[in-house]
């Protein structure tokens, strides 16, 4: 058996180690590292909670629109206030605006230039994928970068700007969008969804969402330009649908409420495949392997003090636990408990993989860009975007909503006027979480563990792989 | 030498030379340096070889590479990410692991006393420098070697500058500004939460261009972005100067586009260039979204009482009036103490805001 150690790695958010023992050339035991820590937690402890609204977001210079409406849900509740329903719209619309924005960014940035590598070189569709995706230098970045660059103009309307906006507040958003913004909005959209038809998919929005079979899925790729089909047909040459698979549960917290509820709904889909309610109040963390304090393991209750000389700990990250397993979370969760009929399909058959991962990203983009159109429209331009809030009272309260990369949930305690404690639990603290006290894995320990590396080593991209199939955000995990 | 130039790399790029030139007057606009400086910087452009940028990351949120990478400007992405030659950033190169550890080694031997070296977040001092760990050292440690080789330096945000939230009290970390832990090279700070894209790009263009750095102020920071405040070019100016102010988010005075001292902002005290350079492609800054600035590109920012308190000590038309006592005149209460008008604003904060400003104004 060897012990190798892979990282830092890069075109990931954030830096991030994985330690592997290998045995006959395949991965025995994985262990993740978050080696980053600044203390968010307490350096928002004793501040007024308001203030959580621009420190919190400042976790993470990715997600912070998804940070943000984390911490005004919390605050709603302890200011008891209903958000304007055109406050609830125009969150969306510049919510699922960062969200796809990261999908693209994962898509063309971070996990196809792998495939660009030299250890492709024998393969038939390595010229092309290289010319498309090497990084910095393939012409994908160059359709790509505008692209996300101009959907994110979205920002500046609503947010005035990104990262770290601050119009996002308990009672909706702080400036109503006026006429003239909406026809600026409406043409972002419209933009943005010529890109997605024009370069990802080479086909019609909707044509793509109503693929509802693996089998419809192959068909459609066939022939297909387009980096979409790209992908499905690299993906199926290096069998990626069997390679990096999940713990088996997939849990959401449910994203985008608008008056008919929620865009994509929360649950928990087991293995066999129900989807069941969200067991929220049986959400722990547990600190046995992250160089932690031992405290409380319920997100309300607990605090977080490091110990940086804790024996057994190798990571900042704590191991989060949905009623004790470790879930993965992210857009493949979140659409196969919404039940989006491909995604359904597709994790029935072969689970959650490397292959599934990235097509529920890039389903989801699909289905947010068209969904951001029917937010636009839903407007009411003369009634009111934000109510008022009063103060801040006594009590527990949280957070749940979906960042692009999966579940994400702020814990506040109000005593007095100020937060007592601020617990945040990040998607990929739920996907590269530590072992727990029972010794289980988390997510991406279990996901890695059979992977071939042969005598690549450190060098295999097939780690590569796997652990970019998650898109990690590590600079949220340990906050 | 036969060194490349910034003009071949961006040729190979498949780059037309209009744009190269579009490149250099709109660079020499954003710098502030007149139509003769487009010349000069093609011409440097041209001729000289490519400056080397090693881009790390300490402790940080990403942030200042988010906002870069989404300039507005037409060749942000061909001009500055490949170019410019971001010989190592973690966030987007192409190497990994002991790969990428070699880049640095050698950009560090071969460019020796040539090389840019762009710092985004800073290092945490305290548990020896445990918290945050890159390639199993220290991030201090990587940073003080490639500095020592350095021949200039840019702070990055609000982190490398200043230390930013996550040097906010307790500061559990030590989170350290970077000029605290190197001080013995030049460094430009270009502070915010994150930096406007546009002031990022035009800094690397101006010290690759003119191997030197730009003018500075007392604090470091690049003059000719820094050296107004939000408030001297906001747009909302007038009805600071009119005593017309916002007092709930979305009140009618918000519709009107009224000032938003009395919910916080800090542009009357924040130096950064949101209110003429703005975001996202210059479309909109905070202020524009209907939200104080919170000033963030200001040392401090983060521990100088809640971001929606206002400003006490900020005085209106260069007089001794501050915009209270402004605001207690537009109101037709003339004479009265700040104290009670302030007294006055927290009872109609509890008010239903729609019905109390339409008698305000």
């Amino acid at each position: 058996m060897t012990r190798i150690t892979v990282g830092p790695f890069n075109r990931v958010e954030g830096d991030l180690e994985v330690r592997l023992d290998i045995e006959s050339g395949r991965v025995a035991r994985a262990e993740v590292t978050a080696p980053l820590y600044r203390g968010f937690e307490q350096i928002l402890e004793g501040r007024p909670p308001l203030d959580a609204l621009v420190i919190a977001p400042r976790i993470c210079g990715i997600c912070s629109v998804s940070q943000s409406i984390a911490a005004a849900a919390a605050l709603r509740q302890a200011m008891g206030v209903v958000t304007a329903p055109n406050g609830v719209l125009a969150t969306n619309i510049a919510h699922a605006a960062e969200n796809a924005a990261d999908h693209l960014t994962h898509f063309y940035i971070f996990f196809m230039p792998d495939f660009a590598r030299e250890a492709y070189a024998s393969h038939a569709w390595h010229g092309a994928a290289a010319e498309r995706f090497t990084a910095t230098k393939g012409s994908a970045a160059r359709d790509a970068l505008p692209a996300r660059a101009r959907l994110l103009e979205i920002m500046g309307v609503i947010a005035g700007k990104w990262p770290h906006s601050l119009a996002f507040q308990p009672g909706g958003t702080t400036r109503a969008v006026e006429l003239g913004e909406r026809i600026r909005l409406n043409a972002i959209a419209a933009s943005f969804r010529g890109f997605l038809e024009r370069v990802v998919f080479a086909d019609k929005l909707e044509h793509v969402l109503a693929l509802a079979t693996p089998n419809e899925l192959d068909r459609w790729r066939e022939g297909r330009s387009g980096d979409f089909a790209q992908f499905l047909r690299i993906a199926d040459a290096l069998d990626l649908a069997h390679l990096g698979a999940g713990p088996g549960l997939l849990m959401s917290f449910g994203a985008y409420h608008d008056a008919d509820g929620a865009r994509f709904r929360a649950g928990l889909r087991t293995s066999d495949g129900r989807v069941e309610a969200l067991p929220s109040d049986r959400i722990t963390e547990d600190v046995s392997h992250a160089w932690m304090r031992e405290s409380s393991l319920d997100p309300a209750e607990s605090r977080t003090e490091p110990d940086a000389d804790k024996a057994d700990a190798y990571s900042w990250c704590k191991a989060p636990r949905l009623a004790g397993q470790p879930v993965e979370v992210g857009a493949l969760a979140r659409q196969a408990v919404d039940g989006q009929t491909l995604i359904s399909a597709l994790v029935s058959e072969s689970g959650s993989n490397v292959r599934n991962r990235v097509i529920a990203r890039l389903i989801e983009t699909a289905q947010l860009a068209v969904s951001i159109e029917g937010w636009i429209k839903a407007l009411r331009l003369s009634e009111p975007f934000c109510e008022t809030c009063g103060e801040a009272a006594d009590g527990n309260y949280v957070g749940l909503v979906e960042a692009a990369r999966g579940s994400l949930g702020h814990w506040l305690a109000v005593r007095s006027g100020s937060i007592a404690r601020y617990q945040i639990i990040a998607p990929t603290s739920w996907n590269f979480s530590p072992r727990d006290a029972d010794g289980v894995a988390g997510p991406l320990e279990q996901a890695l563990v059979g992977t071939t590396v042969g005598d690549a080593g450190a060098r295999a991209v097939s780690i590569q792989h796997v652990v970019r199939s998650f898109d990690p955000c590590m600079v949220c995990t340990a906050h | 030498m036969g060194a490349e130039t910034f003009y071949s790399v961006i040729r190979r790029q498949g780059i037309t030379r209009r744009s190269f030139h579009k490149f250099c007057s709109l660079t020499a606009t954003s710098l502030g340096l007149g139509p003769l400086a487009a010349t000069r910087i093609a011409n440097a452009l041209e001729a000289k070889p490519r400056t080397p940028v090693i881009w790390m990351h300490g402790l940080e949120c990403t942030c200042c590479s988010e906002s870069f990478i989404r300039s507005a400007h037409p060749l942000v992405k061909d001009a500055v990410l490949s170019m410019i030659s971001l010989d190592y950033d973690d966030t987007i190169m192409a190497a990994a692991g002991h790969q990428a550890e070699a880049i640095l080694e050698e950009t560090r031997a071969k460019y020796k006393g040539q090389y840019i070296l762009a710092v985004e977040g800073n290092p945490p001092l305290n548990e020896g420098g445990m918290f945050c760990i890159d390639g199993g050292k220290p991030f201090v440690e990587k940073l003080k070697m490639m500095a020592e080789d350095a021949m200039a330096i840019i702070a990055w945000g609000a982190c490398a500058s200043w230390g930013c939230v996550q040097a906010a009290k307790p500061n559990p970390t030590q989170a350290t500004p970077i000029d605290k832990v190197i001080t013995n090279k030049p460094i430009i700070k270009v502070p915010g939460c994150p930096p406007i894209a546009e002031v990022m790009t035009g800094v690397v263009t101006f010290i690759t261009t003119f191997g030197k750095l730009p003018e500075l102020d007392r604090q470091g920071r690049p003059k000719m972005f820094y050296s107004q405040r939000i408030h001297d070019k906001c747009y909302r100016r007038p009805h600071f100067d009119a005593g017309q102010f916002v007092e709930e988010w979305d009140d009618e005075a918000a519709r009107k586009g009224y000032c938003l001292y009395k919910m916080g902002c800090k542009g009357p005290t924040t130096y950064n260039a949101c209110s003429t350079v703005r975001w996202n492609g210059g479309v909109s800054f905070p202020i524009q979204s209907g939200h104080g600035c919170i000033g963030c590109s200001e040392d401090g920012f983060w521990d100088k009482g809640s971001f929606y308190d206002r400003l006490t000590n900020i005085k209106q038309f260069g007089i001794e009036r501050n915009a209270d006592e402004v605001g207690m005149v537009a109101a037709g209460t003339v004479g009265a103490a700040v104290a009670a008008h302030a007294a006055v604003t927290a009872v109609k904060r509890l008010a239903t805001k729609r019905d109390d400003t339409k008698q305000d104004h």
